[in-house]
């Protein structure tokens, strides 16, 4: 095998090698690798950033999401309470109007019980009269003698 | 018929000589400058303009050197990134290597076939993980050899053990690469010479070559996998003998 021809084939290979190997490691990939490096570095930097953006976006969206349903309950508790509110000072309106109403409906029929009582102790009074002055022209025929006209008033009104 | 091994035979193409030293530009310097052009052009294109959303040329370049981010993170630790371009640099030299030895008709030379290529790199690695294991730990690298709550005998024993692997991890590591490049090669050859002996059969030319031409094509799909997944292996024993000097474990 000439590979273990040392003698002719160790020191061209293994001097050429080393001249080889230091140029690429010293000329090429020392010189091109931290390039590379640098722009994977900012692409990762890059990328991490942006995700921490599109977070940082999606944490304030859920922010203003949650303060839009906060506002939205706040406001529809106030509408619900406004409608009861409204609700209970009508039903008080109603009942303050109706107790007017039955009021003054009250005190009419108060004034017309007054008045048909006087109607009828007029019309009593009336009748009393024209009985005592009957009776007063009876007893004159009867007896001859006139009654006076209260006593025969106060015998009409005690035989009521 | 060639012969399977000639394949790996070195050939000088221009004499050199540099203190008393043979070292000719050889087949396989060539192979290795190709290489390293190859991947030159490869780096060099992919990070021209580096964008943020990148080109196809820049999003093969990420891919790789990610690729080589992540085998350090999982196996050494945030510490590793810092040896990124080292084992970056051995995985895709290595990679080059194995995968253009395997172009047909062009008289390819796999480097990677060699084992004074392939104790060359192990050594590169090796040296390193001396160097970053006693520069972080001092003499306490030893400890790695050194294992925990057992008594001072079988300590003893065992840190011989260890202390034996740990340095027969450079030729273990060359000897693997080499071992599987040379044997997919010789297996390529031999059966490609069965196409010929056997296709040139007087009676019935070309039949009986068709059987070993479509192993050979199954073959060459094999060895494209071997050249990658023995690149990676290299790299990934790498950053783990790396992870030992630099964590302990």
């Amino acid at each position: 095998m000439p590979q273990f021809d040392f003698a002719h084939v160790f020191w061209p290979q293994v001097a050429w090698l080393a001249v080889f190997f230091a140029v690429l490691y010293f000329g090429v990939v020392r010189l091109t690798l931290p390039k590379l490096g640098k722009v994977m570095g900012e692409r990762e930097d890059k990328i991490s950033g942006d995700l921490s953006a599109a977070k940082a976006a999606k944490d304030a969206a859920d922010e203003v999401d949650a303060r839009y349903h906060a506002d939205m309950n706040a406001s529809r508790e106030d509408a619900r309470k406004a409608i009861a509110d409204a609700k209970a000072k009508a039903a008080k309106a109603s009942e303050k109007s109706l107790a007017k109403a039955t009021a003054s409906a009250e005190a009419e029929l108060a004034e017309a019980e007054a008045r048909i009582a006087a109607a009828v102790d007029a019309a009593q009074g009336a009748l009393r009269d024209a009985a005592a002055e009957s009776a007063q022209a009876i007893v004159t025929k009867l007896t001859g003698g006139e009654p006076k006209l209260d006593a025969a008033k106060a015998s009409v009104a005690a035989h009521f | 018929m060639a012969n399977p091994m000639e394949q790996f035979a070195v050939e000088t193409i221009k004499p050199l000589e540099v203190a008393g030293y043979d070292v000719s530009f050889t087949n396989s310097s060539l192979w290795m400058l190709i290489a390293l052009a190859t991947v030159s052009a490869f780096l060099f294109v992919g990070t021209w303009r580096p964008q943020l959303v990148p080109g196809r040329w820049q999003a093969a370049t990420e891919y790789l050197y990610d690729f080589v981010r992540k085998m350090l993170d999982e196996n050494v630790g945030p510490e590793g990134r810092r040896f990124a371009p080292l084992i970056f640099s051995i995985f895709i030299f290595v990679l080059a290597c194995n995968l253009l030895g395997l172009i047909p008709w062009i008289h390819a030379f796999t480097p990677t076939s060699h084992i004074s290529v392939t104790l060359g790199l192990a050594l590169i690695v090796f040296v390193t993980v001396c160097v970053v294991g006693f520069a972080r730990h001092g003499l306490h690298f030893f400890a790695l050899f050194w294992p925990h709550g057992s008594g001072i005998v079988l300590g003893a024993f065992v840190f011989v053990i260890e202390f034996l692997s740990f340095l027969s991890r450079p030729f273990t590591l060359a000897i693997r690469l080499f071992a599987n490049m040379t044997a997919g090669h010789v297996l390529l050859k031999v059966f490609g010479t069965f196409v010929v002996a056997l296709g040139s059969f007087g009676a019935l030319p070309y039949v009986f070559g068709i059987l070993p031409l479509g192993v050979n094509i199954a073959l060459t799909a094999l060895e494209v996998l071997i050249a990658v997944v023995q690149a990676y292996v290299f790299a990934l024993l790498a950053s783990l003998y790396l992870n030992d000097a630099i964590n302990l474990h």
